[in-house]
């Protein structure tokens, strides 16, 4: 039984030999055809003429021509496309249709690239993009991988402020060529949002704070947020003044900042203000004595992020608050 | 007769000691916190209710809160307790042994499939997961010959299992991401909902565990032993683990899995009154208590003036000195 | 209970036809997965494109992203597999496992702690500071267990109680900044999505690693035998504890870096490989090899063919087959004891 077991670990040992020099040789020729497959897509593309550098979070990228073919892969590069006239062909919409539904204000035709935080990379290779905007934070691992597919540029969204965000409107304006364009929409925006902070009139000395409410949780949106920082460019100041973009709180933290406005961003279902509002200190809180609570979509207050969302914010700003002359 | 009374002597200081820490830890627990309360204000509203500002947060939050701190502590300690009498494993507890877990997968799986479920339903979903989790290793514990370190593989691996079935639950979900914090072990806005939610179960658990106590320092003493001066061994263990999966399972449903308090208070608890279950019992409870009512005054300093789970704190305190145990090779010799 | 001697005994089965069979079922999930995922691509395609003659459109995903995360699901599967088995001989324990003596943790806490507080790191730093947070976990480890002469038990209870405490780390991190969550949660979860040839290059290193470990196999075969017998045929089991431990942390470690903390490969598979081949370690450990290499490779296939063009990180599949798999084993080892 010995004798047999020798030869066997013998001849198992020259089987796993060979099956290591077969992987490692199929990996070595198969980079090579990787490398040469990558050129030949190139070459295909030079011919659309005039070539622009486009400068962004991770470096500078070349594009050539004006790109038809875009994927997007976070909600507020939608927005942004959307607003410039453009529909993209691709959206990391984490398989939510009609959300993409209730940010763009219709139907439209795309095809998922899955989740935001791991879009499907063979997808979006299969759909044969002439650009990809990709996110600052979620994406920075596999730019280089995006950028094999196809022109890449690298923008900040999930972690901006409301001037990155409309900076980062301008330089996908710039990628698509529709800079004139952009630059209209921009002062509009920028007349849209004045318009609408005179209308509100908000008293300079009044606080607002904008929170997610979640059946275990209440987070507060502070001044760094993007509604935050939003809502502080309408005229409203924000209850809590800091740096952190979030504040996890109870009801007693909630009670000690008593805020004028209180804005709850929530999805369906248990609340836990559902439970708060039974308690005596919620029915004395500023906000709620003066009816001054509202409920806000989730969706648009804290996922969108873009140039159109942002004037939708106005708009539902005015919508609850009213016009104050 | 000497050593006895001495015994005797300490016994008592003991819980005197323990008690007074335990009131001046609840009356600190009520102190502090995002509103300034002043302890005589505290004190003062035990004494004469009014509707100040003060005395509401007083009366339904911060009061709500200490005494969750003091069921979950005690709940958790004696179930680890219990749990180390039954297995003869010094590392036994609800933390090491998955029952956390279990109940942690079944309460956020809950969470995201029935959104609407009420509070009073995830205590049941805790029992379950807890019995999952407390089942798989008691089976794994009862055929006997199993070494203390064998048990504490099995159970972390059990632990491991349970945690990333609900990681996976929490990656695919809003809802779950929401329940991120929870997950931690959380005593923060709790209410008397909550309270009126744990105390039936804690408090009769407490109680039958006590009742239990004699019958359990003679099985660990050995179970021929036990079974010779007329013990039901079975029934005794059987017992033991529906305790266990009662006082974890509501703890988790209603704070979370508050690690590692199970696992250090009975170590401590043996140190000071030494190795009588008819007195680790209660005094797990005191302690256990007294761990987690300080372990959430600290907890409001990390991010203050907003709130942390408690759960980091005993996490924090208890991962180290669980690394001494093992050093000790606590684990290793019965 | 000593991992199973009888076993040893009763499997006959030929080790030779044993591995045979297994490359085999190796070499026909590899072609399955490489043409499962949110773009199916036919067995002809891919031969065609495999041999160069091919001129389809999906020549970019198979050299892309198939063909790496192939090779990358091999070598980590392998890589843990045998570290699993490797560590499961050292501590005598069959529930031993990467992830259950802290390694893994440790090598999670760092890269949280990368991934959160230095968000504008480059990209190369995440799989260095994992490796060297496992190696940091075994370094602590082997400190720890020094004092207590490395006994097996030690060693086990040691790791756990490291593991908890970088647990409460990761914890404290994922608290404290909650932006990141997603992340970090999951890397920890562990997937090859975004993996390519980087990670593969990242991960050849191991196996010189892991051939090491197999010529000392015998070594471990003798550890298994006890401290006292081993002492007497020679063998300086502490030293011998510790070179076997650190290569299979390199090897961890290398895993870890490229892929995150996949679990549960290195805990199940070194149990498969016993009952088909026993516990000899020359045997046991190239067993072990392919059915880890198998188990991830699926695991990897499924999560992205099962709902594209969602991928589920291979972590959570592995946990999810393992589960039940995992209960059964406790059962069995429960029953015996």
């Amino acid at each position: 039984m010995l004798k047999w077991m020798k030869t066997g670990s013998v001849k198992g040992t020259g089987l796993l030999l060979a099956i290591a020099v077969l992987l490692a040789l199929a990996g070595c020729s198969s980079t090579q055809k990787a490398a040469d497959s990558e050129n030949t897509q190139g070459a295909g593309q030079t011919e659309g003429g005039n070539t622009k550098t486009i400068t962004h979070e991770m470096g500078e990228t070349e594009i050539e021509g004006t790109p038809k073919k875009i994927v997007a892969l976070e909600l507020s590069f939608v927005d942004s496309l959307n607003t410039l006239g453009i529909d993209a062909a691709g959206i990391a919409d984490d398989e939510k249709k009609e959300m993409i539904a209730k940010l763009v204000g219709k139907e439209t035709d795309y095809t998922s690239v899955g989740t935001r935080e791991q879009p499907n990379l063979e997808v979006i290779s299969s759909l044969q993009p002439d650009l990809i905007i990709a996110d600052a934070e979620r994406h920075k691992n596999v730019y280089e991988d995006l950028q094999k597919i196809a022109p890449t540029i690298v923008l900040k969204s999930r972690e901006s402020t409301y001037q990155e965000n409309l900076d980062a409107f301008s330089t996908i304006a710039q990628a698509v060529g529709k800079e004139e364009e952009a630059k209209t929409r921009l002062a509009e925006h920028e007349k849209t949002i004045e318009e609408t902070k005179a209308k509100l009139k908000a008293d300079p000395n009044a606080t607002i704070l904008p929170a997610v409410v979640r059946d275990t949780s209440f987070q507060a949106h502070t001044s760094s947020s993007y509604d935050g920082e939003l809502l502080e460019h309408l005229g409203f100041k924000n209850a809590i003044q800091q740096e952190e973009p979030y504040a996890e709180m109870n009801l007693e933290q909630l009670v000690e900042i008593d805020p004028d406005i209180l804005l709850l961003a929530n999805n369906d279902g248990k609340l836990i203000t559902d439970e708060w509002k039974n308690n005596p200190l919620w029915k004395n809180l500023k906000a709620v004595k003066n009816g001054q609570v509202y409920d806000v979509d989730r969706d648009l207050w804290t996922r969108f992020r873009g140039v159109a969302s942002a004037e939708a914010i106005g708009a539902d700003m005015l919508k609850m608050l009213g016009e104050n002359k | 007769m000497n050593r006895a009374s001495k015994q005797k002597v300490t016994t008592y200081l003991t819980a005197l000691i323990g008690t007074i820490l335990l009131l001046i830890g609840i009356v600190l627990s009520i102190s502090v916190g995002a509103a300034d309360i002043k302890a005589q204000t505290v004190l003062h509203s035990f004494i004469q209710w009014d509707e100040s500002k003060e005395q509401v947060i007083i009366r339904t939050l911060r009061l709500p809160r200490a005494v969750i701190g003091v069921l979950v502590g005690a709940s958790l300690a004696v179930a680890g307790a219990l749990m180390q009498a039954i297995t003869k494993n010094a590392l036994a507890s609800p933390q090491v042994f998955g029952v956390n877990a279990g109940a942690s997968l079944f309460v956020v799986s809950s969470l995201v499939l029935f959104p609407g479920l009420s509070s009073a339903s995830l205590v049941y979903a805790a029992f379950l997961g807890a019995a999952l989790g407390g089942v798989i290793v008691y089976s794994f514990a009862s055929g006997g010959g199993m070494t203390p370190v064998k048990l504490a593989l099995a159970g972390m691996a059990v632990h491991f299992f349970l945690s990333s079935l609900t990681q996976g639950v929490v990656l695919f979900s809003d809802q779950g991401k929401d329940a991120l914090y929870w997950m931690v072990g959380a005593i923060n806005g709790k209410s008397w909902t909550h309270v009126e939610l744990i105390l039936p179960w804690s408090l009769g658990g407490l109680i039958l565990a006590a009742a239990l106590s004699r019958s359990i320092s003679i099985l660990v003493l050995g179970e021929s032993l036990a079974q010779g001066l007329g013990q039901k061994v079975t029934q005794i263990r059987i017992l033991s683990g529906l305790l266990v999966i009662v006082l974890a399972g509501s703890s988790v449903a209603v704070a979370g899995p508050v690690g590692f308090v199970g696992l250090i208070v009975p170590h401590i608890v043996k140190k000071l009154v030494g190795g009588d279950y008819r007195r680790i019992i209660p005094f797990s409870a005191l302690f256990g208590a007294l761990l987690v009512v300080y372990a959430d005054i600290l907890s409001r300093f990390i991010a203050y003036p907003f709130e942390s789970p408690v759960g980091i704190v005993t996490a924090l305190i208890g991962a180290p000195f669980f690394l001494y145990l093992a050093k000790q090779g606590r684990g290793i010799k019965q | 209970m000593r991992i199973s001697e009888q076993t040893t005994l009763n499997k006959k089965r030929r080790p030779l036809v044993l591995l045979f069979i297994l490359t085999g079922l190796l070499l026909l999930l590899s072609a399955v997965s490489l043409g499962v995922g949110a773009v199916y691509i036919s067995p002809l395609d891919i031969i065609a494109d495999l041999a160069g003659t091919g001129a389809s459109s999906h020549a970019f995903i198979l050299h892309e992203y198939r063909l790496p995360r192939l090779y990358i699901a091999m070598i980590a599967g392998a890589g843990l597999a045998i570290a699993g088995a490797v560590l499961q001989g050292i501590l005598r324990n069959p529930l031993a496992s990467p992830d259950v003596i802290g390694v893994t943790k440790g090598a999670g806490l760092a890269a949280v702690i990368v991934i959160v507080l230095f968000p504008e790191s480059p990209v190369f730093w995440l799989p260095v500071s994992a490796f060297l947070g496992a190696s940091a976990a075994a370094a602590a480890l082997m400190l720890f267990a020094h004092k207590n002469g490395v006994k097996p038990a030690t060693l086990a209870l040691i790791g756990i109680a490291l593991g908890a405490i970088f647990q409460a780390g990761i914890e404290y991190f994922m608290i404290k900044f909650p932006d990141d969550v997603n992340s970090t949660l999951l890397w920890l979860a562990g997937s090859l999505w975004g993996r390519g040839w980087e990670q593969v290059w990242m991960l050849l290193p191991s196996v010189p690693f892991a051939i090491a470990l197999w010529l000392l196999s015998a070594k471990l075969d003798i550890l298994n035998l006890g401290d006292d017998l081993a002492t007497g045929l020679g063998q300086k089991t502490k030293q011998l504890r510790y070179v076997l431990l650190s290569l299979s942390v390199i090897i961890i470690g290398m895993c870890v870096a490229a892929i995150g903390s996949i679990g549960f490969i290195g805990l199940i598979a070194p149990h498969v490989a016993r009952k088909l081949t026993g516990s000899r370690h020359k045997f046991l450990l190239p067993v072990s090899a392919l059915i880890g290499a198998l188990f991830l490779l699926g695991a990897d296939s499924l999560g992205r063919g099962l709902f594209p063009p969602i991928e589920i990180p291979a972590g959570i599949v592995t946990a999810v087959i393992g589960a039940p798999y995992f209960l059964y084993l406790l059962r069995r080892e429960g029953k015996k004891a």
